[in-house]
């Protein structure tokens, strides 16, 4: 079967959303962990967006995306916010080392 | 007027409850009065009940569709056990007015004890089973606060979380039949219930029969649901007293009484009440014989003579059992309430060290005495009229192996009765010196309890009657004191049982000889001491559940990329589940 | 019905959150330190002026509707629910917070992040628009992160700020891949209109099941819930409060809101969310029992009171009967007054054993022993709070649970039935650890933290009174809130109206 434009599309969520999923899973350093979760994120714009063009309403998904974009962002501010306060305070960046809290 | 007696007898003590708490623990002598007044006022308000009996519902208070209609029923079960609660309540309170006197926390003791009374008159005069349950948690959380009082002492507080939960557990029996109840007929009103019992289909009924079964049975603490009763007498004794042989354990025996009609044809619920009275009465009066705690002995006691009244209500007898409920109500008051006394004067709990009692505490002596009398079923007391009546029905309703196990276990009681009274009051000279008697207000509560003691079995008549004409359901049989008196007198059973007791007794005059005579094996008595065993499920339960509280604790290792893990395998089980369908 | 009432509602507490920044920032210029804790807790009392004047304009008139070019929001029985509960919370916290935060550097942005947070929940309860919600969403979730995170000078403050933002943010993002699935099957994101086209198909129910998942972590459903304990139990007593209280359940709701909508299409939501509901009372009781930290344990009995409120709200979903769900709606209003208050006793005996000490250690169940002689009011309130928690009659937890067991045997289905009964068992549990807290707090001999403890100011009693005398009244009167809790479960089997239809009760 031909690859459609909306099958090449699904299948890039997908792969984003599974590359953003192993990073987060596998990182360990905190920034890299923020940039996993702009990959994920990234995932759900994309989705956003096909989905926008299947349903021929591309004015409502930019908008909708836009709006996703600002998001976020303020989240990955704040991610990276953390971090630097970890890197303060702790001293460390890897997340292995963050697991005083447990049980 | 009725109504106002009823909703006093529960608000009464409530109110009473927060006005010990405001008063405040820097003014002791004022929590003891003010606890005092609440608790003989009620129980003066509950001897007016006597006045208006009904089996109509004397206070509706409307809650809606899943509450259903929360309902105040005097009737003659109800009226007896509300009395019991608040009589006996106020005399608890007055003992421990000297029992209790310079102990800390004292608001709280009061507070909790008056909440108690209140509760308990609630569980016997609702109407409602949402009510009767409602009322039913709430003297299971006075009793867990209560057993757990000398909070510093942790094993009191074990005795308590422990009670709690085996209470709280059976409970849910209560919960599950009532829950069913409500789905079937539509109401939560125990009349609706008692009438339309037998429309419903017979597995539905069974479920909410032994699930009330079960409930009775933690909350009297029969066996196997009997472990936490011991446990609970790190309680102070006025708490024993009252809760742990007068009233709360009484809460089961009264739930079966109360619910008998409906079960009764249901196949196997009597013979399954009569097992779980008849085990309960001969084991517990065993492990009473072997006990050197008096107030553990007591406690068995208590558990055995609780059996007896289960029993009876298996082979039929309700007018017996609860005969039986006030007799014991009144002695077990007056021999744990004694034993406080000894044990406030001699500073511990372990008869070994007791002895020869008799002449420093002459009161607490008669008085345990009588009470002792009444125990073993010796004529003249409240609990010979109430033993041989349930030995009767028993004999005449029931099959002849479980009444020769109780006969055999009224011999026991005599044995142990016998022990508890002369390792106390009699044989050797105690470690301490007693050097003054009880004082008034001890004495006070105990001779007024060993004259009811004397005195219950006249009511007998009365009783019947009130019972009889308020039960519309219960088939009761009225009768008279003569005919009551020269029924017992004339059955033979009744000399059967005096020989038994005689025996009993004999046992433990001769319990020298008989040891040279009769060795019982050691892995034999241990068992016995062990409880039969029936420790080791409840460690199990509770070992089982820590662990898996350890190993779900160890599983969560704060590793940030094993949640995101977490997560992800949630997401595909969920969708897996989803498409593939469930 | 347009109502001003209602505009003013979403709009004021919004409004507020910068000026009571800016204010802020200007007392301390003045040296007047109090500035914000007072501008804050003033416009959360005059926030509740709109939402008596819109509960009343509810009650004559039904949903009211508020429309902003394209968006659309509206208030039924479910928001208004959720906004009490809030209200209510947002309130006797923000007053608590007033000393509790006292000697906190940036109280100013403290207090405009807690009433923005209030102002987006309110936000959320109103939206009736897949993708409206999604940002109310992640607004809760933004204002959240910088709350949980507040002491950014202890590290497992950090560390539990950094575990929440990454996996709730995952939440986040699997939402809104699903509204990216429901948008390519409809091109609408309408909850009304979704749930009026809805036609079952895979890529409707993958879309639910990432619903589930995606809003799950905020609504710490098993195993998704490991951000919770760190979270609850770091941030500061008042926020651990309004997170236990109402944001996860603000995650529920957001839920609840999709599920219904798409609800028509298959009956699995309902037995989802029952083993949902399964999973979280026996993990939540299980690792309770093991905590000897406090604020951790409270935590975790959290999860396994959402496991009651799945369980209504499951058997509400399995069988089409809004009994469940107004048993689980009286059981979130319950339980953010129970919660709150365990979270808040505990966090005025933290105030005064180790914040006025200048210490930052947990709390301990063995620290508070004889705690009731020094503090007897945190002491008692945290004692009902905990014996409520447990399911003891007269206070109200029995009666929300009580109502959703009733709800669970009139479906007369063994299943579930058994379920109940699974739940019966699990209230049981939870008194095993709840019950020793209480015996600690009255012991005679009190431990050398209490002996060296500091004073707890009248503003942190009264919202422990308050809450106390709820709890009891509720136990003993629990028709009083009957009303609002049958509009919100019929909302919920309702879903949410459409716009352009007449205003439905």
């Amino acid at each position: 079967m031909a690859p459609s434009p909306v099958n090449i599309l699904l299948v890039g969520v997908a792969a984003l959303l599974g590359i953003g999923i192993y990073g987060l899973m596998v990182s360990h350093n905190l920034i890299k962990l923020v940039i996993a979760l702009q990959i994920l994120v990234k995932s759900a714009l994309l989705g956003v967006i096909s989905a926008g063009f299947v349903r021929d309403e591309i004015q409502l998904a930019q908008s909708l995306a836009l709006t996703v974009i600002v998001a976020d962002t303020i989240v990955a501010v704040i991610g990276i916010a953390l971090a630097v306060q970890v890197r303060r305070r702790i001293g460390t960046l890897d997340v292995r080392d963050l697991s005083k809290l447990k049980g | 007027m009725a109504i106002l007696c009823v909703s006093l007898c529960i608000l009464l003590p409530w109110i009473g409850s927060i006005a010990v708490w405001r008063c405040g623990n820097n003014h002791p002598r004022l929590q003891h009065a003010v606890a005092s007044v609440f608790a003989v006022a009620t129980g003066i308000i509950s001897l007016l009940l006597l006045l208006n009996p009904s089996d109509a519902p004397i206070v509706r208070i409307p809650m809606g569709d899943f509450f259903g209609e929360l309902t105040l029923v005097p009737d003659g079960l109800g009226i007896i056990l509300a009395i019991i609660a608040s009589v006996v309540g106020s005399l608890a309170v007055i003992f421990s007015i000297d029992y209790m006197r310079g102990e800390a926390q004292l608001g709280r003791y009061y507070a909790l004890i008056l909440f108690f009374i209140g509760a308990m008159s609630g569980l016997v005069l609702s109407g409602s089973m949402l009510l009767m349950f409602f009322f039913w948690e709430i003297t299971a959380f006075c009793s867990y606060a209560l057993i757990s009082f000398h909070n510093d002492d942790p094993k009191a507080v074990a005795g308590g979380v422990k009670a709690l939960i085996v209470t709280q557990f059976g409970g849910i029996g209560l919960l599950l039949g009532a829950l069913i109840i409500r789905s079937y007929i539509g109401s939560y009103q125990i009349r609706a219930f008692l009438a339309a019992a037998p429309t419903l289909e017979s597995g539905v009924l069974s479920a909410i029969g032994f699930g009330f079964l079960l409930a009775a049975m933690a909350k009297s603490a029969q066996f196997p649901l009997h472990t936490w009763l011991p446990d609970a007498m790190e309680a102070p004794t006025p708490v024993t007293a009252l809760i742990h042989a007068a009233t709360m354990v009484n809460a089961g025996v009264y739930l079966l009484a109360r619910f008998y009609p409906a079960f009764e044809a249901v196949p196997g619920w009597k013979t399954s009440v009569m097992l779980v009275g008849l085990l309960s009465a001969l084991l517990a009066a065993l492990m009473a014989t072997r006990s050197d705690d008096i107030k553990r002995a007591l406690a068995y006691s208590t558990i055995s003579q609780l059996g007896y009244m289960i029993y009876a209500i298996g082979v039929g007898g309700i007018f017996a059992s609860m005969f039986h409920l006030l007799s014991h109500a009144v002695f077990k008051a007056l021999l744990f309430l004694g034993a406080g006394a000894v044990i406030h004067a001699a500073g511990t709990r372990d008869m070994r060290r007791m002895g020869d009692l008799s002449k420093g505490m002459p009161v607490v002596h008669a008085t345990f005495l009588i009470g002792g009398l009444a125990l073993a079923g010796l004529p003249l007391a409240n609990g010979f009229f109430s033993k041989e009546l349930i030995l009767e029905t028993g004999l005449l309703h029931g099959p002849r192996w479980a009444l020769i196990g109780m006969l055999a276990g009224a011999g026991l009681t005599a044995w142990y009765t016998l022990r508890i009274y002369s390792m106390t009051f009699r044989g050797k000279s105690s470690e301490f010196r007693v050097v003054h008697g009880a004082p008034l207000a001890i004495r006070s509560a105990l001779t007024i309890l060993a004259a009811c003691v004397l005195t219950t079995w006249l009511f007998a008549a009365h009783f019947s009657s009130l019972l009889a004409d308020s039960l519309p359901y219960h088939s009761i049989r009225v009768t008279t004191n003569i005919s009551l008196v020269s029924e017992i007198i004339s059955a033979p059973v009744t000399y059967v049982v005096l020989l038994v007791i005689v025996v009993g007794g004999a046992l433990w005059l001769f319990r020298d000889r008989i040891s040279k005579v009769l060795r019982i094996p050691a892995p034999v008595m241990q068992f016995l001491e062990s409880g039969y065993g029936l420790e080791a499920p409840y460690a199990a339960v509770v070992r089982i559940t820590q662990q898996a509280s350890r190993v779900l604790c160890a599983a969560h290792s704060g590793q940030l990329n094993l949640n995101v893990a977490g997560i992800s395998a949630a997401l595909c089980v969920v969708l897996t589940l989803l498409l593939v369908g469930v | 019905m347009d109502s001003i009432a209602f505009r003013w509602l979403i709009a004021f507490p919004l409004l507020a959150s910068p000026c009571i920044y800016l204010t802020g920032r200007l007392g301390q210029r003045m040296k007047r330190n109090k500035v914000a804790q007072v501008v804050g807790l003033a416009s959360l009392i005059a926030a509740w002026i709109p939402f008596l004047l819109s509960t009343n304009d509810y009650a004559t008139s039904g949903t009211l509707l508020l429309r902003l070019g394209n968006i659309s929001l509206q208030m039924d029985g479910l928001s208004l629910l959720f906004i009490g509960i809030t209200l209510v919370l947002g309130t006797l916290v923000t007053l608590f917070s007033e000393s509790y935060m006292a000697k906190e550097a940036g109280q100013e942005k403290f207090f405009a992040m807690l009433v923005a947070m209030i102002g987006v929940m309110i936000g959320l309860a109103c939206a009736s628009d897949l993708f409206n919600l999604w940002i109310w969403f992640e607004a809760m979730a933004v204002t959240s992160y910088l709350l949980v995170a507040f002491y950014r000078d202890q590290p497992p403050s950090l560390e539990a700020g950094v575990k929440y933002l990454v996996q709730s943010a995952v939440g986040s993002t699997l939402v809104l891949i699903g509204i990216s699935l429901v948008f390519s099957q409809y091109g609408d994101l309408s909850l009304a209109n979704i749930r009026q086209n809805a036609t079952p198909s895979p890529i409707l129910l993958a879309a639910g099941g990432l619903f589930v998942i995606g809003f799950g972590v905020k609504t710490a459903l098993v195993p998704l819930h490991t951000w919770l304990p760190d979270a609850h139990s770091q941030a500061p007593s008042g926020i651990s409060a309004m997170l236990s209280g109402v944001v996860i359940e603000a995650g529920l709701i957001a839920l609840l809101r999709c599920l219904s909508s798409l609800s028509d299409i298959s009956s699995t939501w309902g037995v989802l969310l029952m083993s949902f509901g399964c999973l979280n009372m026996l993990a939540g009781n299980l690792l309770a029992l093991g905590q000897k930290q406090i604020k951790r344990m409270f935590a975790y009995s959290s999860i396994a009171h959402m496991g009651y409120m799945l369980l209504g709200l499951g058997i509400s979903y399995y069988t089409n009967n809004p009994n469940g769900a107004q048993g689980s709606f009286f059981h979130l209003i319950n339980h953010g007054i129970m919660k709150g208050l365990a979270f808040l006793a505990a966090g005025a005996l933290l105030y005064a054993l180790r914040i006025l000490l200048n210490r930052h250690s947990p709390l301990h169940i063995e620290d508070l022993a004889g705690a009731a002689r020094l503090y007897p009011i945190p002491a008692l309130a945290l004692s009902v709070a905990v014996l409520s928690l447990g399911g003891l009659p007269p206070l109200a937890g029995f009666t929300s649970k009580w109502q959703i067991f009733v709800a669970g045997f009139e479906t007369k289905n063994v299943a579930v039935i058994l379920l109940v009964a699974f739940a019966a068992l699990n209230s049981v549990l939870s008194l095993a650890y709840y019950t020793p807290l209480v015996n600690v707090l009255y012991r005679n001999k009190p431990s050398k933290d209490v002996l060296i403890g500091g004073h707890i100011p009248w503003s942190m009693n009264l919202p422990l009174i308050v809450l106390t005398l709820l709890i009891v009244l509720l136990g003993v009167w629990p028709t009083l809130v009957d009303g609002i809790t049958a509009s919100a479960g019929q909302a919920l089997m309702r879903g949410v109206v459409d716009v352009s239809s007449v205003a439905l009760p």
